[in-house]
């Protein structure tokens, strides 16, 4: 019977088994195996396997440290990002007019194309005659440079890893962070969050509400451990999220700049691997980029799955 | 359910074989299609229909869509590339040693071709590469001085004219430069794309490598005092926008966009531009009451301007390179290169094109009265060769790092350039380790340390021809 069975669903999984196969598990194992490998497009440079040379070159490749520094300054984002889709939600889980239109605006700018996106917060951060700097200073304020500054918050520095105090200010990759943070807020996240509020039951709620809890220790004692598995997954995926992205970013708003400020580890693999063709090197960088994000993923499981116990 | 999914599989299987049997065939019957990948630039239909309508086996095709060295080499190698690609001096090693380029040495020479001695010689490094040919060039170009008159007959200034120097040029652009009372720049006297920085490097008598190219030379006082004076002109003498002020100027995108609308908008009284502006700047509606004259570009040290240029090359994965061939040959003609002359696509690179009445004096556009001056600086061109040692891009996005950081007036000139010459002669190192027939080269001319011409330098690859 089971082998009937199989015999009848393997044509219905095939194509999508074939084309996993052929265009995803297949190139994964092809760059694990070129990582070894000092494969240039280069005909001048003769193929050969290199074991860990290329793993021993990007532990002392200053470039590889100074973008890996800027790939984790943009996880600064991250908690304002849930924060707000959280937010966001709560507000969206009232019962009032309209709220079909609020949800479907919200989440608008997940569904409208990341590039025109990015070329309207271009237009957005000019730093003489974008509203943002015209409003900043309308209020008496001193306006950043945005995309065009170095600056950044934590005063990470340009040409080493470690505090510079020249750059503490606001800058390119402040500009890129807000507009994530702003892309994210009204995201899948939200409707994630909304999807959960939903689940949060109601008796548990008017429970608290009899003994006299207010609304903020109804949602600190009530509903947000009931959210706890919604916010771990959220966080786990932007974790991944966070460390694989920045490509397009830098791709249409900065060109990694300025000064390789708004380069990623994404944005690196790309111009290893197809500007200066060194293709067994980037696989090495995306197979340690995907080993921190391994990493980091099995602590947050360790830990904070602890955490969403209830 | 059945019937649905096997409904809904003959309705997509129908509708692609319609959409395959109307897709409009660009090439005509009999006439082999070859695909051009160049810019989007609106000379370039002009061009195609010049030879579409004189060959009679080939018809050629423009792909804007997939320029970009990365995307073609790619392509190239997977057998998917195009016919012919345009590409640029830093690039062409890379496309050598990618085994992408196809050597036309010996397809010219059969043809009695001595294109060495047709063109201006500064464009070799754009098509030679270790001593062959890979290409033609498509155009040629030397940066000289857009004067917006309008802007100057306000200020009661006279037009300049060359041979002239920077210590000349700057009350000028200073009396040029106007800002509102809060110190906001109304107008400057001086714009430039910050790509042509290296003018200022070999007019002061430096290199960005040196000749046999094993060696960055961005460190040398030369190459420090020309990239400080264009940092001076931004932020000492203040006729040049700052990173800031160029953003606030912002225009529009496209072809043509930044420098060119800027100074065609009335924003600077002189524009440090290639002929090739003209392409955009010759747009009346959009540049209404614009009125043009050149000059040539002021110089330091040295009365040298940097050349630059477009060259076309044939794919050599290309099942069609013989076919290909005929565009190229097309190229070094008439046609194509008084065609170039009176688009304003640069200059022609067959410097015999560009004289007589009909290149001087262009009836279609009588205002443009000084194309001697073209000519006139093409012929002081100095090339920008890259080295062939170390991956152009590598090099760019390392000197960029650098530049970037002097633009913005966050690190001294000299401690940027030093950081630049050196992270890149490390990386060449390393590139020596990594391969071995270029350490071969590079360690010969190191032992002989011989003075190669213009464009003469060793690719990356072996050079060799199909």
């Amino acid at each position: 019977m089971k082998r009937r069975q199989l015999a009848i669903a393997l044509p219905f999984i095939l194509p999508n088994l074939l084309g996993f196969m052929l265009f995803t598990a297949g190139p994964v194992l092809f760059s694990l195996c070129i990582a070894f490998s000092n494969w240039n497009l280069m005909r001048s440079v003769p193929f050969a396997w290199t074991g860990l040379e290329n793993f021993v070159t990007l532990w002392h490749d200053k470039d590889f440290w100074l973008y890996f520094a800027n790939t984790l300054y943009f996880l600064i984002g991250m908690p304002f990002a849930i924060a707000g889709s959280l937010a966001l939600a709560l507000l969206l889980s009232q019962k009032i007019k309209g709220l079909v239109v609020y949800r479907t605006l919200l989440y608008l700018p997940s569904f409208t194309s990341g590039v025109a996106l990015m070329i309207l917060w271009k237009a957005l951060y000019n730093p003489d005659f974008g509203p943002i700097n015209y409003a900043i200073e309308a209020l008496g304020l001193h306006a950043p440079q945005w995309l065009l500054s170095t600056q950044n918050i934590v005063g990470l520095g340009v040409e080493k890893v470690g505090f510079d105090a020249k750059q503490l200010g606001l800058g390119a990759r402040d500009a890129i962070i807000i507009m994530g943070v702003w892309t994210a807020i009204g995201g899948s996240n939200m409707l994630l969050y909304l999807a959960a509020l939903t689940n949060v039951p109601q008796d548990l709620t008017e429970a608290a509400e009899l003994d006299g809890a207010n609304r903020w220790q109804v949602f600190r004692n009530v509903t947000w451990p009931q959210l706890a598995p919604t916010t771990f997954f959220i966080t786990v995926m932007s974790f991944i999220g966070g460390l694989q992205g920045g490509f397009e970013q830098a791709r249409v708003m900065t060109g990694g700049g300025p000064a390789g400020t708004t380069t990623t580890l994404s944005y690196y693999i790309y111009t290893k691997a197809f500007e200066e063709f060194q293709i067994g090197y980037a696989s090495a960088i995306s197979w340690v980029l995907f080993s921190i994000i391994f990493v980091i993923t099995v602590i947050n499981w360790k830990f904070g799955n602890k955490e969403v116990a209830y | 359910m059945r019937f649905f999914f096997l409904v809904s599989l003959g309705t997509l299987m129908a509708l692609s074989l319609l959409a395959w049997k109307l897709e409009p065939r660009f090439a005509p019957t009999g006439k082999t299609p070859l695909v051009w990948v160049s810019d989007d630039n609106p000379q370039r239909k002009l061009q195609i229909a010049t030879f579409n309508a004189q060959s009679k086996s080939s018809a050629l095709r423009l792909d804007p869509n997939n320029s970009g060295m990365q995307k073609i080499i790619v392509q190239s190698l997977a057998g998917v590339g195009p016919d012919l690609f345009d590409t640029n001096a830093a690039n062409l090693p890379v496309m050598v040693a990618a085994d992408v380029a196809w050597d036309i040495t010996d397809e010219l020479k059969k043809r009695g071709i001595a294109l060495e001695r047709e063109v201006w010689p500064s464009t070799l490094p754009l098509i030679r590469c270790n001593g062959r040919f890979y290409g033609v060039p498509a155009n040629a170009c030397t940066n000289a001085l857009f004067i917006n008159k309008k802007l100057f007959d306000k200020a009661g200034l006279p037009y300049p004219s060359g041979p002239w120097t920077w210590e000349q040029f700057l009350p000028l652009a200073q009396k040029l430069t106007i800002r509102d009372a809060r110190g906001k720049p109304q107008q400057f006297g001086f714009l430039m794309d910050w790509w042509t920085w290296p003018q200022f490097v070999i007019q002061w008598g430096g290199q960005v490598y040196s000749d046999d190219g094993t060696r960055c030379t961005l460190d040398s006082p030369e190459a420090i005092a020309g990239v400080q004076f264009l940092h001076d002109l931004i932020y000492k003498y203040k006729v040049m926008p700052s990173p800031v002020e160029e953003a606030a100027m912002a225009t529009q995108g496209g072809w043509g966009a930044g420098s060119i609308t800027q100074f065609g908008g009335n924003r600077a009284a002189m524009g440090f531009g290639g002929r090739w502006w003209l392409c955009t700047l010759r747009k009346k509606e959009q540049f209404p009451g614009l009125s043009l004259t050149v000059a040539e570009a002021p110089h330091h040290k040295e009365r040298v301007f940097l050349a630059y240029g477009r060259t076309t090359a044939i794919n050599k994965q290309s099942p069609r390179r013989e076919q290909a061939l005929e565009y190229l040959l097309h190229m070094t003609g008439p046609a194509f290169n008084q065609g170039i002359n009176a688009q304003a696509d640069a200059l022609a690179a067959f410097p015999k094109y560009c004289e007589g009445e009909r290149y001087l004096h262009n009836p279609e556009f009588p205002e443009e009265d000084k194309n001697d001056v073209w000519r006139d600086v093409m012929a002081a061109g100095k090339p920008n060769p890259p080295s062939p040692f170390i991956s152009s891009q590598l090099a760019d996005r390392i000197m960029g790092r650098q530049l970037d950081l002097v633009k913005n007036d966050q690190k001294p000139v000299a401690d940027a350039l030093k950081a630049a010459a050196s992270e890149i002669n490390a990386e060449i190192q390393k590139t020596l380790q990594r391969d071995p027939e270029l350490k071969k080269r590079y360690d010969t001319l190191k032992n002989l340390s011989p003075a190669p011409l213009p464009g003469a330098r060793p690719s990356l690859g072996k050079g060799s021809s199909s």
